[in-house]
């Protein structure tokens, strides 16, 4: 049996995606009754950690690996595959993985698929189920050739316990030719100190129906405040200038799954709800009681927000105390 | 009564050939200020007004005689038809002495000379001063808002006044100084006299007399010269520009592009209105009233019909050329090689500004108000047309409802709602699954995905089974009717979406519609006829309404106070009032009037494409016709369209506080009265 | 500078649930009343492409669109919004072709059309949502990617790509040719076509092949689609009580409280 490899960029650190990741790898190649092998770009702790659950771990340390540089990074990963040659390779869903993983494909003559929210291993056939159609429809796909390079939708993962005794740690070997065809020159972090959007455990998020960038900073931030949540927002919002790019939740933008999301101004197109289906509860203000978004509501309010949340924070405030 | 009354004509006058001299510049000039309008008009677009004589010359009657619009505001109405009866018997009494003294014609005499030329004249010629002293006081001390304070206008007023005093003096001092014997059947004239003898000898009357007569007949020959180049020109324009006025309801006022060979989709220059829009332009008399019943301009926004016609026609008059720029041809088409559009019209002028044109809703209350027929909202639908289809310059939520309705048939960008959800367990039939139908129920793109609608929606289908109404519905295969995306200016998109359902009716044999959407109703009615289209169409309270006369709906009496608020599209722009008042009546114990009701009903500030467009808080249409609607003290707003139950429902929300007002369909009042134990809609707090 | 931009035509993605249904035999949606549009990445990407062409003054753009006649609506569509020509290969095969196909059909295309500077893509298509077609179409072309970008300006010989990572952004500097993926951002809602473009878009010429003309070597496969279905999730949601809003409030902000003091 061909190993499963996994891709993990050390400078992440061992988050939630990292550990998601790894646990899903890990069940697979139990599945399969293969060894993981994980690959980890950048040598720091993660190494470590990751190394108490893979079997074996590949460290790409060379100082030009330090930070991704696409075509650098992609050349020093086909390489490392091409010797491993696994039957499946597992990335999480952050912007490097995403861009790299179908070209790595590409390279080792295998196929690609994104988004994976369940993956299985029948035989020697890796089986993925990922939301096709905005978040509307659920596909089955079988990957015809190998390796299958699947970036999964990692935090939906459990994590998988830590062994006591490390696996293997190695340096990958690698013959870097200097790529220079692109580079990353500038790198600008907007959340800062915070938790991340996926990892945060109660968002408040808006939608169109919010209105304008004021009331996203007058009426919902306080609220996000009072209970210690994060901010996020539908497309439409982000498309409007009311909220960052970062904030984006949906098909198209960062994919949580929070204890409670709650939403307001969002009609609950599948799309946006796609990037929450993993949220534990749902909680929803709309002016429209036919909204989408109340199917998948624990507990709602039909009303206009801007009534309503000055109430709710001041009900919240008074509990509080 | 003695057959010799009479007077002299010429009395103490000589060298009158001057006179008749003096003449000919007068009427050259007064010829060339006349001219020079026709020449201008003459550069506009061909247009067809002169069919139906007859109704037109009964509207000339109404409307330019006897200013039935005019006399909408009584005291203005008064002192006008003073001013303008005066003058046509002024005008006549000129002619008799004209007739008398050049062409021998020997009537002014006897009793015509008493009745007519000393008393009536007389009599007139002081309304003449009652409607000048009304309109001054009205112009210098009232100074009401709208009205339009010019020099130009101030100077008419004092030129009308000095001639027709300097005439009345004339009159004394011929009087007093020919002791007249007949002297009391002209009381003005003769009063006149006996004032001026009290201060002045007969021989100071006569040479006053001498010099004022000239000096009144240079004034009076000034004045003619003078008409064709102020606002005066109204007394040519105005019963002309009514008399060439469309015949058509408000509602198909809209003029259709073809788009093969039009050289402008839209207007932005002078060279692309039509010589009837010309006409309006001259046609203003600078009444302000259609400013002044703008709902925009009214809740403080800067709209201004008034003043967009003012500036388009100062700009005709001080910039022809350039404003022309090069002439076209009878299609439109520039002629010979260069192509020079006139000068640019939207931000130039400042109240063709974009924003003001974005203000409009269309509810064409400006024309009805307008004493001269005047089309101001036409005008402002042909320049949103060239910032749509030329600029592609529009506000940024427009453009999302424009790109809906192209890409999804219906302007609800964002909407999760599907056509079919109102129907829900109702067995309603698919037209293609009932081609016995007797008619097709349209249900429109609010009437299907706005869920307050939806139950209008409800309520109108199951008043239709409840009367055993064989009808049918288009289901998914309808499209917008396109009012929106014409409203907003983007005529090309509702071309499209005509033919597509026009060709949807025809595959179905469709040809009774009925819909709950005035603007539905407008466009089917009206509108698709150009494209081939000719349908039976109905709105939903004319159909509803037959229903109860035939005694297939039979509701019982209700029990509540009902307002109920015309809709622009349903009252203004065709003339519905009754069948909407008909049912609201049955159904309710009490029905009250909006003050500002039927031909004047405020709009509620849905139409035109601004329910799209997020207005600033303090100037919103519908809050002002909330504050009206609370104020008529009813439980009840009954309302017959889509656009209004949004708006009002959002306007009264905001402002009833605790009371309990709510706002209904006519066909969901008439739903409960017909089914007693339907639960009211609950409408979002 | 020769800028190339492919363009999808997909079902309306915003097709409400209640009127979107799958065929399970075909496995892929039915098309029912759903209408045909531009997928939105692409047309943020061309949007992007109009942009960088009035910043920097001088680029020819070419649209491009891989999938079934009705395609020529948004190449028409492109060309309104005034892109210089267009160019569609009509697929007389497999109607859902994996992103492998599309990226090698694209490839052949491209190659015949000439020499491109910069290619351009959306990140992913609304109906399949792959994500992948970009980065293969890179690897076929042997030239580098950039993804998930919003912005693109002309720096000298090369280019400067803003493009969106999960905490933030980055500033890309790239070598031509480059393939750059497109994602939506406020600045780059697709502009609204003048009447008299879209009008003049259909008197234009456009250059058209059948797939099966281009010689393209599919391959054996890629991936196969074993199942397709519309997961069944109800939750019935509890609608805040009480008979003034602000008992409704109360009731709706015990529950949050009730929800996050356990955290």
């Amino acid at each position: 049996m061909k190993d499963i490899a996994i891709i993990l960029f050390a400078s992440s650190g061992f988050d939630k995606a990292a550990q998601g990741l790894t646990g899903a790898a890990r069940r697979l190649a139990d599945e399969a009754g293969a060894k993981l092998r994980a690959i980890v770009v950048g040598a720091t702790e993660t190494v470590a950690e990751v190394a108490r659950i893979a079997d074996t771990v590949v460290v790409a340390g060379q100082p030009e690996m330090a930070d991704y540089q696409p075509e650098l990074c992609l050349n020093a990963l086909t390489q490392i595959c091409r010797e491993i040659s696994p039957a499946a390779v597992l990335l999480s869903n952050d912007t490097y993985s995403q861009e790299i993983a179908p070209r790595l494909a590409h390279r080792l003559a295998g196929s690609a698929v994104g988004d994976g929210i369940e993956i299985r291993m029948q035989g020697d056939t890796v089986r993925v189920v990922r939301q096709v159609y905005g978040g509307k429809a659920q596909a089955v796909l079988e990957m015809k050739r190998s390796p299958a390079v699947v970036w999964l939708r990692a935090r939906a993962f459990a994590p998988a316990p830590a062994r006591a005794a490390a696996g293997e740690i190695a340096g990958a070997v690698l013959d870097l030719k200097p790529d220079q065809r692109t580079r990353i020159v500038e790198r600008k972090r907007e959340e800062t100190g915070e938790a991340r959007l996926e990892d945060a455990r109660v968002i408040v998020a808006g939608g169109r129906g919010v209105g304008s960038r004021d009331a996203f900073a007058a009426e919902l931030q306080p609220l996000a405040e009072i209970l210690g949540a994060q901010m996020a927002a539908s497309r439409a919002a982000c498309d409007a200038g009311w909220a960052p790019a970062t904030w984006q939740v949906g098909q198209t933008g960062k994919k949580v799954a929070p204890d409670l999301y709650v939403a307001i101004g969002i009609s609950g197109a599948s799309q946006h709800m796609a990037g929450i289906s993993e949220a534990k509860n749902v909680a929803a203000i709309n002016t429209d009681a036919e909204a989408p978004i109340f199917k998948h509501c624990r507990f709602g309010i039909v009303g206009d927000y801007r009534k309503i949340l000055p109430l709710v924070r001041q009900k919240l405030a008074a509990v509080a105390k | 009564m003695n057959a010799e009354a009479t007077r002299e004509i010429y009395w103490n006058i000589g060298h009158v050939w001057v006179m008749y001299a003096l003449l000919v510049p007068t009427l050259a000039a007064a010829g060339y200020g006349v001219y020079r309008h026709i020449s201008r008009w003459r550069q506009g677009l061909p247009v067809a007004c002169f069919d139906r004589p007859a109704e037109r010359i009964r509207r000339v009657l109404t409307h330019a005689i006897l200013q039935a619009r005019t006399a909408r505001d009584a005291y203005a109405g008064w002192f006008h038809r003073f001013i303008f009866f005066g003058f046509i018997v002024l005008v006549i009494a000129t002619t008799v002495v004209a007739l008398d003294a050049d062409l021998g014609m020997h009537i002014m005499h006897g009793a015509f000379y008493l009745y007519f030329q000393s008393f009536v004249v007389d009599v007139f010629g002081a309304l003449v001063l009652v409607g000048v002293a009304m309109a001054a006081a009205r112009r210098f001390v009232a100074r009401p808002k709208p009205l339009v304070y010019t020099d130009e206008a101030a100077g008419i007023l004092a030129a009308i006044l000095v001639i027709v005093v300097t005439g009345f003096l004339l009159e004394g001092w011929r009087i007093a100084a020919t002791h007249d014997p007949w002297a009391a059947w002209s009381p003005v004239g003769n009063l006149a006299g006996r004032a001026s003898a009290m201060v002045m000898t007969g021989d100071a009357m006569r040479l006053a007399h001498r010099v004022m007569w000239w000096f009144h007949l240079v004034l009076s020959f000034g004045f003619i010269a003078w008409l064709p180049y102020t606002k005066m020109m109204h007394v040519i324009t105005a019963p002309l520009n009514i008399y060439t006025a469309s015949l058509s309801p408000i509602g198909a006022s809209l003029r259709n592009i073809d788009f093969e060979s039009s050289a402008a989709f839209g207007v932005n220059s002078l060279q692309g209105f039509t010589w009837k829009d010309l006409l309006d332009l001259d046609a203003c008399t600078e009444c302000g009233r259609c400013t002044a019943s703008c709902p925009a301009n009214i809740v403080g926004k800067e709209l201004s019909p008034r003043d967009l016609i003012l500036q388009l026609r100062q700009l005709m008059h001080e910039r022809p050329r350039e404003a022309f720029g090069v002439p076209a041809n009878g299609d439109g088409q520039p002629a010979g090689g260069e192509t020079h559009a006139g000068l640019p019209l939207i931000g130039m002028l400042p109240a063709l500004s974009p924003e003001s044109l974005w203000q409009c809703t269309t509810c064409a209350a400006c024309m009805s108000a307008c004493p001269v027929f005047i089309h101001q909202m036409p005008k402002i639908v042909d320049l949103r047309r060239h910032l749509v289809m030329e600029e592609a310059d529009f506000p940024a939520s427009m453009q999302e409802a424009v790109m809906s309705l192209e890409k999804r048939g219906h302007p609800f960008s964002g909407t999760q709602a599907s056509r079919l959800d109102w129907a829900d367990g109702l067995n309603v039939r698919h037209i293609k699954d009932a081609s016995d139908a007797a008619v097709l129920l349209w249900v429109g793109c609010a009437g299907a995905l706005l869920e307050r609608n939806q139950k209008i929606t409800r309520a109108t289908a199951q008043l239709l089974q409840a009367a055993g109404v064989n009808f049918a519905i288009l289901g998914r295969d309808e499209k917008c009717c396109g009012d929106p995306a014409r409203r907003i200016g983007n005529e090309f998109l509702f071309e499209t979406l005509a033919k597509d359902n026009i060709a949807k009716f025809k595959q179905h044999a469709v040809n009774k519609i009925v819909t709950a959407c005035p603007h539905c109703f407008n466009t089917l009615r009206h509108e698709y006829a150009h494209f081939g289209g000719s349908f039976e169409v109905y709105h939903h309270t004319e159909y509803l309404a037959r229903l109860v006369d035939e005694g297939r709906l039979k509701p019982a009496a209700g029990g509540r106070k009902v307002a109920y608020h015309d809709p622009c599209y349903l009252g203004r722009h065709n003339g519905i009032y009754d069948a909407p008042r008909q049912l609201v009546q049955i159904a309710s114990r009490e029905v009250i009037e909006f003050e500002r009701c039927k031909g004047s009903s405020f709009c509620c500030g849905g139409g035109g494409g601004m329910s799209f467009i997020e207005e600033p808080p303090d100037k919103r249409v519908n809050q002002e016709r909330a504050r009206e609607a609370l104020a008529t003290g009813a439980d009840v707003v009954a309302v017959a369209c889509p656009f209004c139950t949004t708006m009002m429902e959002d306007g009264i929300n905001a402002r009833k506080g605790d009371r309990d007002v709510r706002v209904m369909d006519v066909s969901e009042l008439l739903l409960q009265a017909v089914q007693p134990g339907t639960s009211a809609p609950t409408s979002a707090p | 500078m020769n800028i190339l931009v492919c363009l999808k035509q997909i079902l309306d993605p915003e097709v409400p649930a209640r009127d979107f249904h799958i065929d399970p035999a075909q496995r892929e949606a039915e098309r029912g009343a759903a209408n045909l549009v531009t997928n939105i990445f692409c047309e943020n990407a061309l949007e992007t492409a109009l942009q960088f062409r009035e910043r920097s003054g001088d680029a020819r753009i070419t649209a491009l669109s891989y999938g079934p006649a009705t395609a020529e609506e948004t190449l028409r569509k492109a060309l309104a919004m005034k892109a210089d020509a267009a160019a569609l290969v009509v697929n007389d095969g497999n109607p859902n072709p994996h992103p492998l196909t599309v990226a090698r059909v694209l490839a052949s295309a491209i190659r015949r059309l000439g020499q491109f500077d910069l290619i351009m893509l959306g990140r992913e298509a609304g109906d399949w949502g792959a994500g992948q077609t970009g980065a293969l179409l890179a690897e076929e072309l042997g030239v580098p990617c950039v993804a998930f970008a919003d912005s693109i300006e002309r720096a000298g010989g090369h280019l400067r790509i803003r493009r969106q990572t999960e905490w933030g952004w980055e500033i890309v500097e790239a070598q031509m040719p480059v393939v750059v993926t497109i994602t939506n951002d406020e600045h780059n809602v697709p502009r609204i076509p003048k009447v008299r473009d879209v009008m003049m878009s259909y008197r234009q010429l456009l250059t058209k092949w059948n797939a099966s003309e281009l010689g393209v070597d599919a391959g054996d496969g890629y991936y196969d689609v074993t199942d397709l279905f519309i997961p069944q999730k109800e939750t019935r949601c509890e609608f805040a009580a009480g008979d003034t809003e602000e008992e409704r409030a109360g009731a709706f902000a015990k529950r949050l409280a009730e929800l996050t003091s356990t955290l």
